[in-house]
């Protein structure tokens, strides 16, 4: 009796073993897609935020020709890279705080088309060239008060000539927060400036040396700051463009 | 042999009743003539169509979808009229709650509706047939309105659509601009306008309920085509957007069909009295109760215990609270109030709470208010307000500071630090310890409907919602799923603004004519029933803002205000990490009086609406179904 309870168990346990054979043997994703988008006037990559700022978007051709797009977010400093990537032919373009790489007309027929079809297989670096909305620079270093806030120095200029693209701008902030993570999605608002503006007011701003100090009072001591300027124009989702991040110790 | 005979005769008759078909349809399953061939069965028909209809009312908030029981994130608190405790920051619908499958589910319903009732049109009369077409081209008209507002243009089915079926390519369909589907919208508007009667059963649409929604209608699309930055192009179709050029007609189209209302529905004024606040307070709170109110152009009735909603339980102020434990969901925010008229105001436009750096000392919490216009009171309960037979008791704390000189402000203006807690009392929850004043009486540091600092289930915003709360109902009925008020989808003053906001917006595009006068009409007979004083000459509506703030007023807490924020395009730049402000009441002890800080929100909760979501999110299990379903952008 007892030798049979063990046979069956030997059994199961031989059955169960065969079961573990492996079949979903599909290789893994492991390609990679990797690159800048580049400010095509400066050379610079385009700042912008994570989550809601520049994506990459990759239409795969390969087996559809109305692909359901698949997005890649950027990092903050305008470079991505995806590591998990199938095979395959792909239409790559960006959207962000810039120039749109595909236009269309109000047909429908697409009059800019600045996407790169790019075969995905091992690594593969694609960056694109941009006109920002936007280029915002740092003038001089910013400098800790005595009363303890930050003061910063700024220059907005347009990145782009054509005029479909220079909507006025509404809204510029000082993103103040305390780790590099800075921008519209990451900010501590008790610090951080907002300047909003009516109709057309900010244009006299632009190309000027503008100074903006943080608000809220002194800001906590012997820690560091990390903060950026953005600001965006009022066209279609409103991406911020930004300024590159400033580390500002206050002793 | 007679045997044999009987048995074969047996056998034969057993063979003829085998004769019987056995192929009939199911008798345990109602049949479309069951339904279609008698009016009660197109009443049942009827009454399921528009127990669908996706209406944003007491059973709907953005978190949870339409026709959800538990309303604790309100609609209110997302748009800045109010605060809730639930409610953290600015969002839009939960995508996961879409009405996406849904409308398109009733839409078949209605589409299987108009393909089969001419069949049975020998039974009915040609007019009662074309008034249920009518009928339900409304209701078809009322579910795309409720996708083309959140989506911007989508796919046009007007058929029944067949699966499984042949033709598979055909039930593939791509959205259609956002401009035809507004115009679909109109075309089935204007059908059930020529072809319903002028009454039909409370709860149903009649020609004019189609005419004040195509009012609603022709302004979304007009102002979407005048204030939309946002263009999605899917082969050839604008699905996100509208030409600019096509402004003036949508607006035209808006101002005809409010027109047509005229003469037939009225502002409610049964109670109403020319100079007397008493009365036009009351006349106010009457409005959302009196059934056979000449405002009410499309309702949604409700009756416990088989159709019910919460809206007492959860937004009862807190010392009204009913046996579940909710109260004070909906706080009107100060933002809100300051909209009224007949508050002491400073220079900026902001409530007047001190006067040369020190607070206005008030006997009683109510005399801040003592001028405001009676639809405020109707609107929203005020510290010291009477409801119910009680006098609803908020109170931030009790100041104990030194009075002499005046008391200066807790805290420097703008300021969103925490208040100081020397000299001041207050309470973390309901439970309070009295506080002995100077005098010797004792005193609960905070109000019975709060503030307290500890628990939100109180008026946290200082002010609490009045609007839709039955004024009689005794408290041990103050429970979830025990309130039946109905649910007013339109009333006519609606109409008449969306009439004076489209008449301001052609006049502003140049279209000659007597629009801003009949703009001032229409406004100046909602602010007289209001209370409010009435705009005397153009100088007052220079900017369309005194028609949308009118709009605000009126229609606040009517679930109405998000999708205007969201069609004129102004909610991105209202909502810009923006804090709401609150009034705290105060007593100083020391005075015996009482005062007021402006403040902004205690709880620190900024409100960003991202840009985005002006076409929403559709859901990814729609997109992948379907081949050419392109989402909007930026998802």
């Amino acid at each position: 009796m007892k030798n049979r309870i063990y046979t069956i168990a030997a059994c199961a346990i031989a059955l169960l073993a065969a079961s573990c054979s492996k079949l979903d043997n599909y290789e893994d994703p492991k390609e990679t897609l990797k690159g800048s988008v580049i400010d095509a006037g400066t050379g610079k990559t385009v700042q912008t935020e994570q989550g809601s700022g520049t994506r990459i978007k990759l239409l795969e051709i390969s087996w559809s020709d109305n692909p359901t797009p698949f997005y890649i977010a950027s990092m903050q400093d305008g470079t991505y890279n995806y590591t998990k990537l199938f095979k395959g032919t792909n239409k790559i373009s960006a959207e962000g705080p810039f120039v749109p790489l595909v236009q269309t007309d109000n047909t429908g027929a697409t009059v800019v088309d600045k996407s790169q079809t790019v075969e995905i297989n091992g690594t593969k670096t694609v960056d694109f060239q941009v006109e920002p909305f936007l280029r915002i620079e740092w003038v001089g270093e910013p400098t800790v008060n005595s009363d303890g806030t930050i003061t910063a120095s700024y220059k907005i200029t347009r990145g782009t000539n054509d005029p479909n693209f220079q909507q006025n701008v509404t809204d510029l902030r000082l993103f103040v927060n305390s780790n590099k993570y800075v921008g519209n999605n990451n900010f501590d608002d008790r610090y951080s400036t907002q300047v909003n503006f009516n109709g057309s007011e900010a244009n006299a701003t632009l190309n000027q040396t503008v100074t903006i100090t943080t608000k809220g009072g002194p800001l906590p001591k012997t820690r560091q700051y990390f903060i950026r300027v953005g600001a965006r124009i009022d066209y279609g989702l409103k991406y911020y463009n930004y300024s590159d991040v400033k580390t500002v110790t206050v002793p | 042999m007679k045997k044999t005979i009987y048995t074969a005769l047996c056998f034969l008759i057993c063979w003829t009743t085998a004769c019987k078909k056995l192929d009939v349809p199911p008798i345990n399953i109602i049949q479309d003539k069951d339904v279609l061939s008698n009016a009660g069965g197109v009443q049942a028909y009827m009454a399921r169509l528009y127990a669908q209809l996706p209406i944003e009312d007491f059973r709907y908030s953005p978190e949870r979808g339409l026709n959800f029981f538990w309303i604790i994130s309100p609609f209110p608190a997302v748009t800045g009229e109010a605060l809730s405790r639930d409610q953290r920051g600015a969002m839009q619908e939960n995508v996961n709650e879409s009405p996406w499958a849904d409308c398109y589910r009733l839409v078949r319903d209605v589409d299987y509706f108009l393909e089969n009732i001419d069949q049975y049109s020998s039974d009915f009369s040609e007019a009662q047939v074309n008034g249920w077409k009518g009928e339900a081209r409304f209701i078809r008209a009322a579910t795309y309105f409720a996708l083309v507002k959140r989506y911007g243009g989508v796919p046009l089915v007007d058929k029944v659509l067949q699966y499984p079926s042949n033709d598979l390519e055909g039930l593939n369909m791509a959205r259609a601009s956002e401009e035809a589907s507004y115009d679909f919208i109109a075309a089935d508007l204007d059908y059930a306008y020529q072809n319903m009667s002028e009454t039909n059963q409370a709860g149903r649409a009649n020609k004019y309920a189609a005419a004040g929604f195509k009012s609603r209608v022709m302004l979304f699309a007009g102002s979407i085509a005048k204030y939309n930055n946002i263009t999605l192009i899917d082969g050839g179709a604008r699905i996100c957007g509208i030409p600019s050029s096509k402004a003036v007609t949508y607006f035209k189209a808006a101002c005809d069909a409010a027109k047509l209302l005229d003469g037939k529905y009225s502002l409610y004024k049964k109670t109403w009295a020319a100079g007397d606040k008493e009365a036009q307070y009351q006349n106010f709170v009457n409005l959302f109760f009196d059934a056979s109110s000449p405002e009410n152009i499309f309702v949604k009735q409700y009756h416990y215990p088989e159709s019910v909603h919460g809206y007492d339980a959860y937004n009862v102020p807190r010392q009204l609270m009913g046996a579940n434990g909710y109260s004070a969901e909906v706080n009107p925010t100060l933002d809100y109030v300051e909209l009224l008229d007949g508050l002491p105001k400073n220079s900026d436009g902001t409530l007047k709470t001190t006067t040369a750096g020190k607070y206005d000392l008030y006997t009683n919490t109510m005399d801040l208010f003592a001028n405001a216009e009676p639809r405020l009171r109707a609107t929203v309960v005020l510290p010291g307000d009477q409801l119910k037979g009680q006098s609803i008791e908020i109170r931030r704390g009790i100041y104990t500071g030194s009075s002499a000189g005046g008391i200066t402000p807790l805290l420097p203006a703008g300021s969103t630090a925490n208040y100081p807690t020397a000299d001041i009392v207050q309470s973390s929850n309901a439970n309070q310890t009295p506080y002995k004043l100077p005098d010797g009486t004792t005193m609960n540091p905070a109000g019975l409907s709060g503030i307290f600092t500890g628990d939100g289930t109180c008026a946290i915003s200082g002010f609490s919602i009045r609007k839709w709360l039955v004024p009689d109902k005794p408290t041990s009925e103050v429970l979830e799923n025990r309130s039946d008020q109905t649910w007013i989808e339109m009333r006519y003053a609606e109409v008449l603004l969306n009439y004076a906001e489209a008449a301001w917006e052609l006049n502003s595009l140049g279209q000659n004519g007597t629009y801003l006068s009949d703009a001032m009409t229409a406004i100046n007979q909602i602010r007289e029933r209001a209370g409010a004083t009435s705009l005397t000459g153009a100088g007052d509506l220079l900017s369309v803002d005194a028609i949308r703030k009118e709009r605000r007023k009126e229609l606040g807490f009517e679930n109405k205000i998000w999708w205007d924020m969201r069609r004129w395009r102004t909610a991105d730049k209202e909502q810009n990490a923006t804090l709401y402000r609150v009034l705290m009441p105060f007593y100083a002890a020391n005075d015996k009086k009482y005062f007021f800080d402006a403040r902004t929100d205690e709880r620190n909760v900024r409100y960003t609406f991202d840009v985005r979501w002006y076409y929403e999110q559709i859901p990814n299990g729609e997109i992948q179904k379907s081949q050419k379903l392109v989402q909007n952008p930026g998802y």
